[in-house]
């Protein structure tokens, strides 16, 4: 009962406080919801099958590619290009998944492979002068369209991420009562024995995979339509990839609201200790690096694992 | 139901099971029993998908399992546990079971309650909350069977179920085999606990360096020369 309210208060907060908030507030908290929300994309794969991508950049990356160049070329609206980036993605998604998974890979053996297929997508990408090479896209200045995915000001791209971010936990807690759940978190403890209880372990991974890099491609478009602007670096690039596993694995991996959590934790902390520490380039990272250690040396099942899940 | 015919299994210039051949039918209760390294979780990797083997054929309900998953093998009616317990330590014990039960249906409530009502079955009822890793080695073995058992098999393959339990334990188990038997459910057991498999069993195969050395009612396997030199050694 007390936490139901404290969910209800935080979402009447989120809901209806960001209009007074002064711009560098709304600036991170939209952060807090996009890494949020790549957070909960990648929790379905590596907090609940147990898999743990290094690549999410990839789908990311197909997913804001997909959408601006789809505008650029052929002037089709963002929001449809989301969904084609999305289903690209996740077809992208299936056809790693099923070398990975067909072929046994298990644990930091597949980690290795999703970062080198994000390697690779980044590497094409700079070599592609169809899709701006190394340089990138510009989604230029335009009037401001709702039907466009361009808008005047902040405040309606933190709705959109905000949506973006409650649909994600919407579908976690569905997935997290749902055979695929049972079945993902028995894969996590023990594929084998999972197997034997009558788990399509191969299925229920690829169906994980499919439903994480389609997600994840749909925060790639929102990053592309937000910043108007995405290199291969920024959308394939390793770093992505790290951002949303650490939101799932400090606010607590294979729960519902962990990605969240982890986010409005960790988004603060890089961006406190960067405005803390100006004129001293990279001790601000360090910062972080350390409340990272922390973090994981003494709450390795994340924040959420503090209560944990029964 | 279960046909095991000349099978072979060899790793490498090891061969583990040499032309085995076995059949269980519906309703029976068989022991495989055998000094270590006999062979017989071989049997059980064979039988439920993990190893296939080398040569040689198996056939459950008349169709082949060479070849299929696990997973399909267990929806097809046939289940197992292991010999070294293997829970989802992070899950409930219900939460464990439930994963069993989904074997046959994709609503969670049905699963829940097909569950709850293996855990009451095999007395695990009141742990129902527990994470596994909280359980005794005498609840993790009911936790193995419960989950087998919740996948409602018509065979059911049970390895060590009561390694390392003390007498009483031990009691206890055998009493729950002959329930899960008076369900209609065809059980194959390797067992080293003697008295145990001996009270049980309809049948009892001995394996001994991956070869059948004998197969009869309890009472003769027991008295045969090859037997109790397999286990013994030959008299001086």
């Amino acid at each position: 009962m007390g936490a139901e309210v404290l969910l209800g208060l935080a979402l009447g907060a989120l809901l209806l406080a960001p209009p007074f908030l002064p711009p560098y507030f709304l600036e991170i908290l939209i952060s807090v919801m996009l890494f949020g929300y790549l957070g909960a994309a990648w929790n379905i794969l590596g907090g609940y099958a147990g898999q743990f991508s290094f690549g999410h950049a990839a789908y990311f990356g197909i997913g804001a590619y997909t959408s601006t160049l789809l505008f650029l070329n052929l002037g089709v609206t963002p929001w449809l290009g989301m969904l084609a980036g999305g289903v690209l993605a996740a077809a992208f998604g299936l056809f790693a998944g099923y070398l990975s998974f067909r072929y046994g890979l298990r644990g930091p053996y597949f980690s290795l492979v999703t970062l080198a297929f994000a390697e690779m997508l980044r590497v094409v990408a700079v070599n592609t002068k169809a899709v701006g090479s190394s340089l990138g896209l510009v989604i230029p200045n335009r009037e401001p369209a709702a039907v466009n995915f361009v808008f005047g000001g902040k405040l309606p791209y933190y709705y959109v991420i905000l949506a973006m971010a409650l649909g994600a936990v919407w579908i976690t807690r569905r997935l997290s009562r749902s055979k695929l759940g049972y079945s993902l978190l028995a894969i996590r403890e023990n594929e084998d024995a999972a197997e034997a209880a009558g788990v399509d372990a191969l299925g229920m991974k690829l169906r994980a995979m499919a439903l994480s890099s389609f997600l994840t491609a749909l925060g790639g478009t929102f990053y592309a339509q937000y910043f108007a602007y995405i290199d291969p670096t920024i959308t394939f690039g390793p770093s992505v990839s790290i951002q949303g596993l650490l939101q799932a694995i400090v606010g607590g991996a294979g729960t519902v609201l962990g990605p969240i959590v982890g986010a409005f934790v960790l988004t603060p902390v890089s961006e406190l200790s960067r405005a803390a520490i100006r004129g001293r380039a990279g001790v601000d990272v360090m910062l972080y690096g350390v409340v990272l250690v922390l973090v994981i040396s003494f709450l390795p099942q994340g924040l959420l694992g503090l209560k944990k899940r029964r | 139901m279960l046909e095991i015919d000349s099978v072979t299994k060899r790793f490498g210039g090891l061969t583990a099971v040499s032309r085995f051949s076995l059949t269980v039918d519906a309703g029976e209760i068989v022991g495989l029993i055998g000094p270590n390294g006999a062979g017989k979780t071989t049997v059980f990797h064979l039988l439920s998908g993990f190893h296939a083997p080398t040569e040689g054929a198996i056939r459950f309900k008349g169709v082949s399992v060479i070849g299929a998953k696990p997973h399909a093998i267990c929806r097809r009616g046939l289940a197992r546990t292991f010999q070294i317990v293997q829970p989802f330590v992070n899950l409930t014990t219900l939460e464990n079971v439930m994963v069993g039960a989904f074997n046959r249906t994709d609503d969670p409530a049905a699963a829940r309650a097909r569950a709850l009502e293996v855990l009451e079955f095999v007395g695990l009822g009141a742990r129902r909350d527990v994470p596994a890793r909280a359980l005794t080695l005498s609840d993790r073995k009911r936790l193995e069977m419960a989950r087998g058992l919740a996948t409602q098999p018509e065979l059911l393959l049970l390895d060590e179920v009561m390694s390392g339990l003390n007498p009483t334990e031990i009691e206890a188990i055998i009493g729950l085999i002959r329930r899960i038997h008076a369900q209609g459910i065809a059980l194959l057991i390797i067992e080293h606990v003697m008295r145990a498999i001996m009270a049980l069993s309809h049948r009892i195969v001995v394996l001994h360096h991956g070869e059948k050395i004998a197969e009869g009612r309890p009472d003769d396997v027991a008295r045969d020369a090859r037997v109790i030199e397999a286990y013994l050694g030959a008299p001086a």
